[in-house]
């Protein structure tokens, strides 16, 4: 594929392919562009991006949203076919993926830096700024690229984190932070913390939709985001290295440098999450605005989120269940496909052969007990390697036929999960289930499984001339 | 910081908290304003839709007392501060 180093290149995609809507007539901050982030994700899985060109009250803003919010749009992302089906972006992902570590190239010559505000900062002024969802506290940016740097291990890139966590703006420079503890930025911070200093933050939003899928990925914590966007884009990662010795992506169209307070804890929230109920309300950390870099006539790149499928569950698909296929099957080769494409893989069905009777639970206990899994994967469903992960028929022929609850659920209790969780208890905590709907193989005997049908002689062939033939009547 | 509101009638939709503050005012001047209330932080622009605007049609479910947020559970939790050598 040809790189896309920034947002507006992959406008340009977007645009030549069919897959970008301008919205041209003026709108309302509230309620429009929510409403319309959600009706696009009610019309379908090949929805375009929204571009949305006339803010009222604001002179010259735009704001463009559902820039991954459907198939077509996350394969071109890829450079892929735009009707590729998602096991085939699922595998293009993990084969570009494999080769770990990309390069990064730093240059100093970043669009962002065409303006620059260093005083009386108001990201109200700056930012077409909106509530998204009537039960939300605020204006929350919810699609940015977030660099922090180890205080113990500065000089380290490759556990220097680039991370999506929500931003609430409270204030002309004021912004809360969601740095869950799953999550590797908390590492960063509690360094700080225990010091008794503040961590420098640098936010970039619109920074590229690769860089996006990175920052949204659960790479192991000495893993580099950068490297695994040169990996995924076959072409050098383009980063700027700025005063304070952080790397900031080259493409975004806002840069916002500032300070999370050491040691300091304000209200946040609610927000309406991903996992399609609001977060409720928590004392969270503060950052502190002291720069804004951007490009002229920037563009402001947001996400609806809401009770799925919206934006974000194309965004956090493919790429989470990527990085746990290959962290369990470096352990088990056995593994087939992973399919976490469900709430950021709080659900994941996993495909694979068996080795020996009990193969497959001990499969679902290692998505668990990946670094992804300390805070999703509350169910895993297991299913033969013949069944597509990606096929939720197949999987729930699986489900109906293979299990005998007697000795298919193994329920593992009080394990951790995130605490945007609403069906944890308490916050933080819950019991997981693996749901195996393998075929038991020896010495596991149970069930009736061996006269399970399989296709006839000639099928393969008969799929070849009817498909040829249903062509010829179709054009 | 925000500043103070001259509009001294603001209630907040979420917290009724009388202590507004104005955040912004629309860059065309005289289309909107954003205001921020300083107990529960809540924010909201003057030409949302009602219920975000007014206490009696705020949705119930998400309704605050101004000192229901001191018991919000913090996240994360603060660490020990490291002892400094000279502690030692």
């Amino acid at each position: 594929m040809t790189a896309i180093h920034d947002l507006r290149g992959f406008l340009e995609i977007l645009e030549k392919n069919g897959q970008l809507l301008h919205i041209t007539e003026e709108v309302q901050l509230e309620p429009d562009i929510g409403a319309a982030g959600r009706a696009i994700s009610q019309l379908g899985e090949t929805m375009p991006a929204l571009s949305f060109e006339k803010i009222k009250g604001y002179r010259k803003a735009r704001i463009v949203t559902n820039i991954h919010g459907s198939w077509p749009n996350h394969a071109l992302m890829m450079g892929l076919p735009q009707d590729s089906d998602t096991r085939t972006q699922f595998f293009e992902f993990v084969r570009r993926y494999q080769t770990f570590p990309g390069t990064v190239e730093r240059r100093d010559d970043p669009p962002w830096k065409e303006n620059l505000v260093e005083k009386d900062v108001n990201l109200f002024d700056l930012i077409p700024l909106f509530r998204l969802n009537r039960g939300d506290g605020g204006f929350y940016i919810d699609k940015s690229c977030i660099v922090t740097r180890d205080p113990d291990d500065f000089d380290n890139d490759n556990v220097q984190n680039l991370g999506m966590y929500r931003l609430e703006v409270k204030g002309p420079n004021r912004i809360g932070i969601q740095p869950v503890p799953e999550h590797d930025i908390a590492i960063h911070l509690a360094h700080a913390e225990e010091r008794g200093e503040d961590l420098p933050v640098v936010i970039a939003l619109g920074a590229s939709p690769l860089m996006e899928i990175v920052a949204s990925m659960p790479i192991l914590y000495n893993q580099s985001e950068y490297e695994m966007v040169g990996a995924l884009q076959g072409e050098p990662c383009r980063v700027v290295r700025m005063d304070n010795g952080y790397d900031v992506p080259w493409g975004a169209e806002y840069v916002l440098e500032g300070r999370i307070l050491s040691r300091f804890r304000e209200a946040e929230g609610p927000f309406g999450e991903f996992t399609g109920h609001y977060s409720g309300g928590r004392l969270m950390p503060v950052i502190e605005i002291d720069r804004v870099y951007h490009r002229n006539a920037p563009i402001f790149e947001h996400l609806y989120l809401g009770q799925p499928w919206t934006e974000i569950d194309y965004m956090m698909a493919i790429n989470t269940g990527a990085p746990l296929y290959v962290q369990v099957k470096e352990a088990f080769p056995e593994v087939v496909a992973v399919n976490a494409m469900y709430t950021h893989g709080l659900v994941v069905i996993v495909s694979t052969k068996r080795r020996i009777g009990g193969f497959a639970r001990t499969v679902g206990m290692r998505v668990m007990t990946t670094p992804h899994g300390l805070g999703y994967a509350k169910l895993v469903i297991m299913v033969d390697e013949t069944v597509n992960p990606f096929d939720l028929k197949q999987v729930m022929w699986a489900l109906s036929t293979k299990v005998n609850p007697a000795g298919d659920l193994v329920v593992l209790p009080h394990m951790s999960i995130l605490p945007l969780d609403p069906g944890a208890m308490p916050e933080g905590m819950t019991h997981k289930l693996i749901i195996d709907a393998t075929t038991p193989v020896p010495p596991d005997s149970r069930g009736n499984f061996a006269q399970q049908l399989d296709s006839p002689v000639g099928t393969e062939k008969w799929r070849d001339t009817l498909s040829k033939l249903l062509s010829e009547v179709q054009q | 910081m925000i500043t103070s509101s001259k509009r001294d009638e603001l209630i907040c939709p979420r917290c009724r908290s009388t202590d507004i503050g104005v955040i912004c005012c629309s860059p065309v001047k005289g289309v909107w304003t954003v205001h921020g209330c300083k107990a529960c932080l809540y924010v909201w622009r003057d030409t949302e839709p009602e219920e975000n605007r007014n206490p009696d049609l705020y949705p119930e479910p998400f309704r605050l007392k101004p000192e229901d947020v001191r018991n919000f559970p913090v996240v994360p939790t603060i660490p020990a501060l490291r002892k400094k050598k000279s502690d030692e």
